[in-house]
């Protein structure tokens, strides 16, 4: 699989999976696109520890480092696996993987490098020593306890939106 | 939940169930629906029975060294933090999990969705002490409000129409009523997001335990499962000993089994590969990880001859498809699991003095068989019983005459005719004192057999 086909299976998968989907090519795209989907007056949580979140932590005024008080969480994730349309997130480097449970709107970004194509490929990268959290999420929350009938949102976020970098 | 095992009541169950019109149109509407979904997320899938042996052959690996995989397990997840126990039955299981959660003054306990610890009736055992337990599962949370136990390993309210769960979040919760699964679902998260934050500890299951890593995998949708097992300070796991998988590269072919059978998804929401407690510089997991791998007689089973049932990965699959669960549910099979792969686990489980009805709960028509992702023989395993419960003479001694007579009847064209016009001359008599029993259900005899009528 090409980086390419990677993307576009990808951004495929996660919009089955009722995420939604953005693709940028730089910083300025990044802060546009976030602009875009996250409302700009709610309580957000953006860690600020990678190049790309102190970049995006800029933008929101009401940041807040409670996850529990979030209305949003902004971050960089792990990875992502193409196969599935899935996100990685990683407890790796003190990582708080339930900032992207407890919000209602998850915003994930990822680097295009990230992407492995299948879930054999994310799992043979970290057999070896996994972290103590390693968490696959596809889609928003959701469940079909009553009547097999969907409904989204059940205790993790409402809403998914992925912006590739 | 109640503890008390049924499955010697199975007919009258069945009978009940037949009865509740509610539970018959809830149970057509899940299992057809489950049938549809599950075809079309394998529709895709190109190398289907490859991806099937493959999965057999890990999970038979695992039964063939369960001992090793099981003490490399323990071996790993003591090096990645964890506390691990041991427990030989249900009450060890209890007590150790009791003792741990007290010992802590853990008074809210929020849990997640876990078949082993129903098998266990932990719940009833932990309020007993004390504590208040909360399933959070919505569908656990469902029949906890109503005092009932699972009737689907997946789906544990599948019974229930959506004005049933309207009317009981009215009454409980004391919220406008609504029969809207979304609202209904709404409802559930605010007042579960409460408990989350307030919990003292989380109790959860496992999908799998990873031997290599010491991992413990949790497959889940809908995120509870991720918070009883990262914002509580303490998280105990239960699970039972054959859940081990080699190593986490063994774990796709699962991923890809499991969820397509279970729910027809290509994969959940939410998959947690949990390793170990918090660790100095992480910011997520338990402070402290317990987990309590429960052996309650699979070690016997596992050294007889149904030991393929260890295999299985608990997706439901062969209850949906089961003619018999499909029509009665799954509360009339009197135990934690219900359906194909209920009915061996059950009497292997409990013995066969206390469920041998069960193992004539099939029409061995083989639709488990041909749906299980892992291969489980499940008609040879049911057949298997049967014998056994020959052997052991739980069998009706008048089933085997019944059997003897009718096979020299059926040799003998002129006694076979006779049979059938006396079947049809006092049927109207059958019929009249079988009232709602076997016979009243019973179609009447043709007044021309089938072989006069044909060329």
């Amino acid at each position: 699989m090409s980086g390419a086909d990677r993307e576009r299976i990808f951004l495929q998968n996660a919009a089955t999976a009722a995420a939604g989907t953005h693709s940028v090519s730089d910083t300025g795209d990044l802060l546009a696109a976030l602009g875009r989907v996250v409302a700009m007056d709610a309580p957000v949580y953006c860690p600020g520890v990678t190049s790309i979140e102190r970049a995006a932590a800029a933008l929101f005024p009401n940041r807040v480092s409670d996850t529990a008080a979030a209305a949003v969480t902004v971050e960089e994730v792990f990875g992502a696996i193409a196969e599935t349309g899935t996100l990685v997130c990683s407890s790796e480097g003190g990582r708080a993987v339930q900032a992207g449970l407890l919000p209602a709107h998850h915003v994930a970004i990822v680097r295009r490098e990230r992407i492995f194509g299948t879930l054999d490929d994310l799992f043979a990268a970290v057999a070896g020593a996994p972290p103590t959290n390693l968490t696959l999420v596809t889609g928003p929350s959701r469940t079909a306890d009553i009547e097999l009938t969907l409904a989204i949102g059940v205790h993790g976020p409402e809403k998914l939106d992925i912006i590739l970098v | 939940m109640s503890p008390e095992q049924t499955s010697l009541a199975f007919r009258e169950n069945t009978v009940r169930a037949l009865e509740d019109t509610a539970l018959r149109a809830a149970m057509k509407h899940a299992t057809d629906t489950f049938g549809t979904k599950r075809a079309d997320a394998f529709a895709p899938v190109t190398d289907l029975e490859a991806l099937r042996d493959r999965a057999s052959a890990i999970r038979e690996d695992v039964l063939a060294n369960l001992p090793m995989y099981v003490d490399r397990f323990v071996a790993s997840a003591t090096r990645a933090g964890a506390t691990v126990h041991r427990a030989k039955d249900a009450s060890e299981a209890r007590e150790i999990i009791a003792k741990v959660l007290s010992a802590r003054g853990a008074r809210l306990i929020v849990k997640g969705k876990s078949m082993v610890s129903e098998e266990v009736d932990l719940n009833s055992h932990l309020e007993a002490a004390g504590m208040e337990v909360v399933e959070t599962d919505l569908g656990e949370y469902i029949i906890q409000m109503e005092g009932e136990t699972p009737s689907h390993i997946i789906v544990p309210a599948i019974h229930k129409n959506r004005r049933q769960v309207g009317r009981l979040f009215a009454d409980r919760l004391g919220v406008p009523y609504s029969d809207d699964p979304q609202a209904l679902t709404k409802i559930a998260r605010k007042a579960l997001r409460e408990k989350f934050l307030s919990a003292d500890a989380g109790v959860s299951g496992a999908n799998f335990a990873v031997a290599d890593t010491g991992s413990l995998v949790l497959v889940t949708n809908e995120g509870n499962g991720r918070m009883v097992t990262t914002v509580p300070p303490l998280h105990v796991a239960i699970l039972s000993i054959e859940k081990m998988l080699p190593s986490l590269t063994d774990l796709p072919a699962f991923l890809r089994l499991l969820p397509r059978s279970a729910t027809g998804q290509t994969i959940t929401s939410y998959v947690s590969v949990i390793t170990g407690p918090r660790k100095a510089g992480d910011a997520t997991g338990a402070k402290e990880l317990h987990v309590v791998l429960l052996d309650n007689g699979r070690t016997e089973i596992l050294a007889g001859e149904a030991r393929d049932i260890l295999k299985c990965i608990r997706c439901g699959a062969c209850m949906n498809v089961c003619p018999v669960y499909r029509t009665v549910g799954g509360h009339a099979y009197g135990w934690t699991y219900p359906g194909p792969m209920g009915m061996v686990l059950t009497t292997l489980l409990t013995g066969m003095r206390k469920s041998h009805p069960l193992v004539d709960a099939s029409t061995l028509c083989g639709a488990c068989v041909e749906v299980c992702p892992v291969r489980v023989p499940l008609a040879d395993l049911i057949l298997g019983l049967r014998r056994r419960k020959v052997d052991e003479g739980f069998a009706d001694p008048r089933e085997r005459r019944g059997m003897e007579a009718f096979g020299k009847v059926a040799a003998s064209p002129a006694l076979f005719a006779l049979g059938q016009w006396l079947a049809g001359a006092f049927w109207p008599v059958v019929r009249a004192l079988g009232g709602k029993d076997v016979a009243g259900r019973m179609a009447a005899p043709a007044k021309t057999p089938l072989r006069r009528r044909l060329p």
